[in-house]
């Protein structure tokens, strides 16, 4: 009976032992062919193929479940994404898209795959003319074609589409983009600043130039690099590591890591001492100058340095990693500096508008996504010494939320700023020691006398000995005055990331409007200039007669080309200048913005507009028909004469209204007159 | 001897599962308070660690129940039976096991669990020893 039993219990251990092991064979088998089936089976759009020490976001999860969480609610994770019903912002169910030049897009959902049937981009821009607009039927019948969309790109601003074109991995674009905000779609062309004209395809961008930054370790592969041949014609079999900004981005190839790290006793050993992984980069933990590089890498202007670097890129991707000297691979634009660099030469050869029009005249940039340009031609940064009080990226902004920040992750993720660097604190962390550490010499530059200034200001805990404005007000807010919104980009205005103070003379020399004038947006430049010296001892410049007449806002907003008028018409609606200003006589301005030839400016006319009192419900299509446009312009400016009666409106000669509250036409026509008309196209 | 073996997991089963019951209980509330010292992402590693404890506690408390009712109704061998062995292996899992968990989750490094966790592999071992001995009296 004994020995039955045993024998019962040895055939119960096999099978126990042969089931464990059939369910970890078919476990392993599982996850392998996940992968494979995933991407391994794609030949229509680029593929997700992690090699040269790259593993993916998903390795990294395990041990930093904190990081993994906040990078995966941040919009750097869905920059790029596969499309799917799950991933695309629009609704692709049996939709048809009348924004867009020529005939409608049809967009459907066939089980888990999107499609979308549209005029084909590449044969539209020869057959339609200038300004015309969206909408059934206009323009001449092109081709129609009907492709599978695979990608997308954005998510926070808006969201764009890229479609299989059949010719291997490379991708066009939908001719409509989707706006996040407003959640409707618009024409491609009408989310950048272009001057009006016929739509441009975008075949082969994805491959050629989205996949350095908008992925991880992204390679174009194209069989020449993008540009020197018709895409048509190219053959791309472009691969990335993981698509979206993921962990390796910053941190750099983390298979060396992973491997390390799965022994726990080197883990517990590095939690221990508290020592710096070499395996692996920590851009919070590098030189304030290298880990703003890490952001650089994408958030600038760069050329490559030469023809045989781009060629190398096309094939293996950019050589740059995480902790490298950026500047040992590429050629960061900088006006001021490298002006004269054949590199810079060749780009101008090819783009000759292009340092007008992202960089101001005195070399600050002007264009979205290219932080890192202002971050270098800082004060803070340039003329910094000491490496604690030195300005990076970090300084303000952190990749992985706060563990003491209360704010949930959705709204950490809009500006991903650090806890302590939403109001003054982040200028303070330097700021509010004066010049303690700064060498005899450097204690009488400028901006050691100001830092003085600041210091015992704060030191006060009354910020307006400095600042010459209430202590509650957004005037003593210190990126107020030293970030104004004068950087333009994805339909709006952002902060400049080249610390200043504001300066008169820098708007006459430049056409920048100032921080004072971007706030009281009804006083002239004269009354800054005025003040400043009166504040600060800086002198006033020698000032033309608009400038001591007309409001700044209101001159640069007439005469000013498209980037400038864009910065004016967001300020308009900027909720502390309105505040500042009065909102009364906004609204004629406005009006006049939407009939700007520029979609970008009319946008934000708009949006402007109807933060007024009365116009909260105005109805306005900015890429309607211009005959539909000027209708709706005229009610605009009969709204604000019917609310004129009951309202106390201002009639200050300096916003250029009469006595009798009529506008001063002949001046707003002759500075229309003098508008600078010149081409604007920003690279976004 | 056997029974006094019986009583003795029955009395420990019931109150462990007491302890460990009320412990899945204060889980809860600290999910229903949404306390974030628990919750946050950033606590996964803690949240997981006390998980694991209130699970291991609440089914080793289960074992000795029925640990102490096969003692009692004698269906063991009693040659291939050493209860002073199995029930110290048994009454050392049920401290070591969800004990470890729950130290490991009070101080973590990310996704690593404290030191604490380095007695969890002896709860282990010493649970697979008891059963093991349980499994051939049988």
């Amino acid at each position: 009976m004994r020995r039955l039993a045993g024998v019962r219990n040895r055939e119960m251990r096999g099978v126990a032992a042969a089931l464990a092991l059939v369910a970890a064979a078919a476990l392993a088998a599982a996850i392998a062919r996940e992968r494979v089936e995933r991407e391994g089976t794609v030949t229509d759009r680029p593929a997700q193929a992690a090699r040269d020490g790259y593993e993916s976001s998903s390795a990294c999860r395990a041990c930093h479940p904190s990081e993994y969480a906040s990078w995966h609610a941040s919009f750097h994770r869905t920059m790029t994404q596969i499309a799917s019903p799950e991933t695309v912002a629009a609704s692709f169910d049996n939709v048809s898209v009348s924004d867009v030049v020529g005939e409608f897009m049809r967009l459907e959902i066939r089980g888990q795959q999107l499609w979308a049937e549209f005029d084909d981009p590449d044969r539209v821009g020869a057959g339609v003319g200038v300004g015309v607009s969206a909408g059934a039927g206009v323009g001449p019948r092109v081709a129609r074609i009907r492709r599978r969309v695979v990608m997308t790109t954005g998510s926070h601003n808006q969201q764009i589409y890229w479609y299989a074109t059949g010719n291997s991995r490379v991708l066009g674009q939908l001719p409509a983009i989707w706006l996040t905000a407003d959640r409707r779609w618009i024409p491609r062309r009408a989310a950048v600043m272009r001057p009006p004209g016929p739509p441009h395809a975008e075949t082969g961008a994805w491959n050629g130039i989205c996949v350095a930054c908008h992925t991880t370790d992204g390679r174009p592969r194209l069989d020449a690099p993008f540009g020197s041949r018709p895409i048509a014609d190219q053959i791309a079999d472009t691969t990335s590591a993981e698509f979206g900004i993921a962990c390796e981005a910053c941190h750099g190839p983390g298979g060396d890591h992973a491997r390390a790290n799965a022994r726990p006793l080197r883990r517990y050993w590095l939690h221990f001492t508290g020592r710096a992984d070499p395996t692996i980069v920590r851009p919070d933990r590098l030189d304030p100058r290298r880990s703003s590089q890490v952001c650089g890498q994408c958030h600038s202007f760069w050329e490559f340095a030469d023809a045989a670097s781009e060629r190398r890129a096309n094939s293996f991707g950019l050589p740059y990693r995480p902790g490298d000297d950026l500047t040992a691979t590429r050629l960061v634009v900088q006006p001021t500096v490298n002006l004269e660099s054949a590199a810079m030469k060749a780009l101008l050869a090819d783009d000759p508008a292009f340092v007008r029009d992202t960089f101001w005249s005195d070399g600050m940039v002007r264009a979205t996504g290219r932080e890192y340009n202002g971050l270098i031609d800082s004060p803070c940064f340039r003329k910094a010494t000491d490496p604690k009080r030195t300005l990076s990226c970090f300084s303000c902004h952190t990749m992985h939320e706060d563990a003491g920040d209360a704010r949930p992750l959705e709204e950490w993720r809009d500006d991903q700023l650090a806890a302590t660097a939403r109001d003054n604190s982040a200028c303070l962390q330097c700021h509010d020691r004066g010049t303690e550490r700064a060498a005899p010499q450097e204690r009488a530059a400028p901006q050691h006398v100001a830092d003085v200034d600041v210091a015992r200001a704060f030191q006060a805990r009354d910020p307006s000995t400095h600042t010459h404005h209430r202590a509650d007000s957004s005037g003593s807010v210190c990126y107020n005055c030293h970030m104004p919104y004068t950087t333009y980009g994805l339909l709006k205005t952002i902060r400049s990331h080249q610390i200043s103070s504001p300066s008169v003379k820098e708007t006459l020399e430049t056409g920048r409007m100032n921080a004072c004038n971007l706030c009281h947006v009804d006083q002239t430049l004269a009354w800054t200039a005025e003040a400043i010296n009166k504040w600060y001892g800086r002198p006033a410049p020698p000032l033309a007669p608009d400038d001591e007449s007309v409001a700044a806002s209101l001159v640069t907003l007439l005469k000013g080309d498209a980037g400038q008028r864009a910065i004016v018409a967001q300020s308009l609606g900027w909720a502390p200048a309105q505040r500042a200003s009065g909102t009364s006589w906004m609204a004629p301005y406005l009006a006049l913005l939407l009939d700007d030839p520029y979609d970008a400016v009319r946008y934000i006319a708009l949006r402007s507009l109807i933060t007024l009192p009365g116009f909260e419900t105005f109805q306005f299509d900015f890429v309607a028909p211009p005959q539909t446009r000027a209708t709706l312009r005229v009610r605009a400016l009969q709204t604000w004469r019917d609310a004129r009666a009951s309202s106390s409106r201002r009639v200050d000669a300096a916003l250029l209204f009469n006595p009798d509250g009529t506008f001063n036409a002949p001046t707003v026509d002759r500075l229309m007159r003098e508008r600078n008309t010149r081409r604007v196209v920003y690279r976004e | 001897m056997q029974t006094n073996y019986a009583q003795r997991h029955l009395r420990f089963g019931w109150w462990s599962l007491l302890l460990f019951a009320t412990l899945g209980l204060t889980l809860e509330t600290l999910h229903g308070l949404k306390v974030r010292a628990y919750l946050d992402v950033s606590n996964e590693t803690r949240r997981l660690m006390w998980t694991l404890a209130h699970a291991h506690g609440t089914l080793l408390g289960l074992v000795h129940v029925a640990f102490g009712l096969t003692l009692k109704s004698a269906a063991l061998v009693p040659s291939a039976l050493n209860v002073r062995a199995i029930s110290s292996a048994l009454i050392a899992a049920s401290v070591l096991l969800p004990g470890g968990f729950f130290l490991g989750g009070i101080a973590f490094y990310g996704g690593d669990p404290g030191l604490g966790v380095l007695l969890v592999p002896f709860g282990a071992m010493s649970l697979i020893a008891a059963v093991f001995m349980i499994a051939r009296a049988t």
